[in-house]
């Protein structure tokens, strides 16, 4: 027996999922590198409290190990990683950006509707309790993209790779209630992985460039 | 249990591990060339007992089919001349005391286990876990790009780091959406993730989930292909990387990206028929041969000549993919003597730059006579490449300019225009850079570089022509398998 009635279990999916789409644009609104960071590890803690939310409704449990390792690799040690990573680059705000915050946030706007556009289609073939996510899903990943082109530093591109790792894991969790377990812990281990050697990237860029500002990269060109 | 499709992919593992723990130079050389010889034989073995038995597989979770055995044989061999290459190549950079031992043996490694990463990728039974595989790829591709730690390395790796990134996640939805079309017919299990139980039932899932995942794993994969317009990583990072990488990266990576593709769009075309996949497959095909083609001219990087070569020869592979039936088996046929002749170029002017230290084309003549292991290495690559017979490459774009003819006239006017530009740059290019009199003096390369390199460039030529004219008989069984994958093709009816 299910303890929540199905239609208020599926709002508060849905609640969570909203909670990790507004988080995105607090992002894309927020200068200070540190404070990006941090709304990051609050997205992740969203994002595990929703899979742990659809672990219990559902009953699946491999999803509540999948929630805790979002909570201790995404909210916790890359996190601590990319705080490192500012501090010793000393690069506190983001003076310049390739769209400035208010047409930044409409175009987040555009690609929220351009998500539901795709995806609805193939919404009514998902399970009741989480099928509005997908669209919401689609949304995060696009907006994570679109961080990577707006903004110039290496840090905050890595943040918005990051957004689209936790969109693509929602959508996971959303369409199919979670990959089977040994996909995800692949998937865990090649986002730590590659936030490592994002990290190391920009150590390097640092003593090469003397700057983290990607648009200095200018020496290959046509 | 089949020990060869095992030992081809844990030979590369075991011996860049062990690369890691060693802290002598000879012992590491022994080690790299027990690793070529064990994946070149585990290789043939594989694609020998899949052209009699039809497939092998190990449990649930490796099984190797006609593709996947192409595919072996690519990386393999490609993989093998690469190591004894590597060997050549990196010693001598060591040799001129720009590596001590640490990155020497750092760079094994890595390149060991980014061998492994794509061997390992092709021969899996499970979509996403093939994902986790081809993400494992691109990262040890990433720290490679960038080994040397000069500005434009460092440059082309963070580019193609973050482009790859994205790319790669937009391949995951794609694979999530098939997961989530699948599991309604196969249940909430890694069975609804097995390539061969998606074949069975793909005529049963849900069309439109099945498109957008297409679309997805197109773009996404597309990109790790160097398909335009999502190709700008691929120059900057095949000019770069270490030469060895480079040539790995061309020959085997985006063959990989090709093969990747090529499993989603066998999905879509039972559950959508080929006519979806194939117009957007072939719109992307025209288009990177239309801006490859361009770039070739005007490139004054020897380097990046044969990179943007490469974005041509995915494109030309590509179109036959999407015409489908007779042009699946010239793409197939395509891709192989691609790896072999691009590896073979790269192989050519890696040797270059070692004597010279510069990137130039215009500053290189007379290779033929100055260095004659990487003259020969770019005169019979260059032909091949520019689509010359007697090699493979001329009789693949023949057929899939007759296929085009028969399902799409106008889009054949298009391919041999492009195709015609591109062949008389290269072709000039190449017997510019290789005959006349040389140039610079440079500083002569040691013994055993010339001994490495030279067995590479060898093994890779003799490979090239012994394919060149006629298919042997076991690669062609192995080639119509993989035209029955794909059915019937566009302009012939299901």
């Amino acid at each position: 027996m299910p303890l929540l009635a199905p239609h208020i279990g599926s709002q508060m999916v849905d609640l969570g999922s909203a909670l990790l789409l507004l988080t995105c644009f607090a992002i894309v609104a927020q200068r200070r590198l540190s404070a990006c960071v941090d709304l990051f590890a609050l997205q992740s803690v969203f994002l595990a409290l929703t899979a742990a939310l659809v672990a219990f409704l559902t009953g699946i449990h491999h999803i509540y190990i999948a929630a805790a390792l979002t909570v201790v690799i995404k909210a916790v040690v890359i996190p601590r990683i990319l705080k490192q990573v500012i501090e010793r680059l000393n690069v506190k705000r983001e003076l310049e950006m390739n769209v400035n915050v208010p047409t930044g946030l409409l175009i987040c706007g555009a690609l929220v509707i351009l998500a539901f556009f795709i995806t609805q289609p193939i919404i009514p073939l998902g399970f009741l309790l989480t099928r509005d996510s997908l669209g919401i899903a689609l949304a995060i990943v696009l907006i994570g993209f679109f961080t990577m082109i707006a903004r110039k530093k290496a840090v905050t591109q890595v943040i918005g790779f990051l957004v689209m790792e936790n969109g693509l894991f929602l959508g996971a969790t959303a369409a199919a209630y979670g990959m089977p377990l040994i996909v995800e812990l692949g998937i865990f281990f090649d986002v730590l992985v590659g936030a490592l050697i994002i990290g190391i990237y920009s150590h390097r860029l640092q003593d090469a460039f003397d700057s983290v500002d990607t648009t200095k990269l200018t020496t290959l060109k046509e | 249990m089949s020990w060869p499709l095992v030992l081809l992919i844990t030979a590369p593992v075991m011996a860049g591990i062990a690369s890691l723990f060693v802290r002598q130079r000879r012992v590491i050389e022994v080690l790299q060339c027990a690793q070529a010889g064990a994946m070149l034989a585990a290789a043939a073995l594989v694609a020998d007992r899949v052209i009699a038995d039809g497939e092998v597989s190990v449990g649930s979770f490796l099984r190797a089919d006609a593709l996947s055995a192409w595919l072996d044989l690519i990386i393999g061999v490609v993989g093998a001349t690469g190591t004894l290459y590597a060997v050549g190549y990196v010693g001598e950079e060591m040799n001129s005391a720009h590596l001590s031992l640490k990155r020497y043996s750092h760079f094994f490694c890595l390149f060991d286990l980014y061998l492994a990463a794509m061997l390992l990728a092709v021969n899996l039974e499970n979509i996403a876990i093939m994902w986790i595989a081809i993400e494992g790829s691109t990262l040890s591709a990433a720290l490679l790009i960038g080994f040397d730690r000069s500005k434009a390395a460092l440059e082309a790796g963070w580019k193609y780091i973050i482009l790859s990134s994205v790319g790669i996640a937009l391949a995951l939805f794609g694979t999530i959406l098939v997961y989530y079309s699948s599991e309604h017919v196969l249940g909430v299990s890694s069975e609804a993730l097995r390539w061969s139980q998606l074949y069975r039932v793909a005529e049963g899932l849900d069309p439109s989930a099945i498109k957008v995942a297409f679309i997805f794993a197109l773009i996404g994969y597309g990109t790790k292909a160097g398909v335009a317009p999502m190709h700008t990583w691929l120059p900057d990072a095949h000019a770069e990387a270490p030469t060895p990488v480079s040539a790995m990266l061309s020959a085997n990576m985006l063959t990989l990206a090709v093969y990747a593709i090529l499993r989603f769009k066998a999905v879509t075309d039972r559950t959508v028929g080929p006519e979806f996949s194939g117009n957007l497959i072939i719109g992307l095909a025209l288009l990177s041969l239309a801006v490859s083609s361009t770039f070739i001219l005007v490139q004054r990087d020897y380097k990046r000549l044969f990179a943007y070569s490469s974005i041509e020869h995915i494109g030309i592979a590509l179109l036959g993919f999407g015409i489908g039936g007779l042009g699946v088996f010239a793409g197939a046929w395509h891709l192989m003597n691609h790896a072999l002749a691009k590896s073979t170029a790269f192989f050519g002017a890696g040797l270059v730059f070692l004597r010279h230290n510069h990137k130039q084309l215009d500053r290189v003549t007379g290779l033929l006579s100055q260095m004659p292991i990487a003259g020969t290495a770019i005169l019979v690559s260059g032909i091949a490449l520019a689509g010359m017979p007697p090699f493979g490459l001329f009789t693949s774009e023949v057929l899939i300019a007759a296929g085009a003819y028969r399902a799409r006239p106008e889009t054949t006017y298009v391919f041999l225009a492009l195709l015609a530009l591109a062949f008389a740059t290269l072709l000039y290019q190449v017997l510019r850079m290789t005959l006349g009199a040389p140039g610079e003096a440079g500083t002569a390369l040691g013994r055993q570089c010339r001994i490495f390199t030279g067995a590479a460039v060898g093994i890779n030529i003799v490979a090239l022509g012994t394919i060149g004219l006629h298919v042997p008989s076991g690669l062609e069984t192995l080639l119509t398998s993989i035209v029955k994958m794909f059915g019937g093709g566009m302009g012939v009816s299901r």
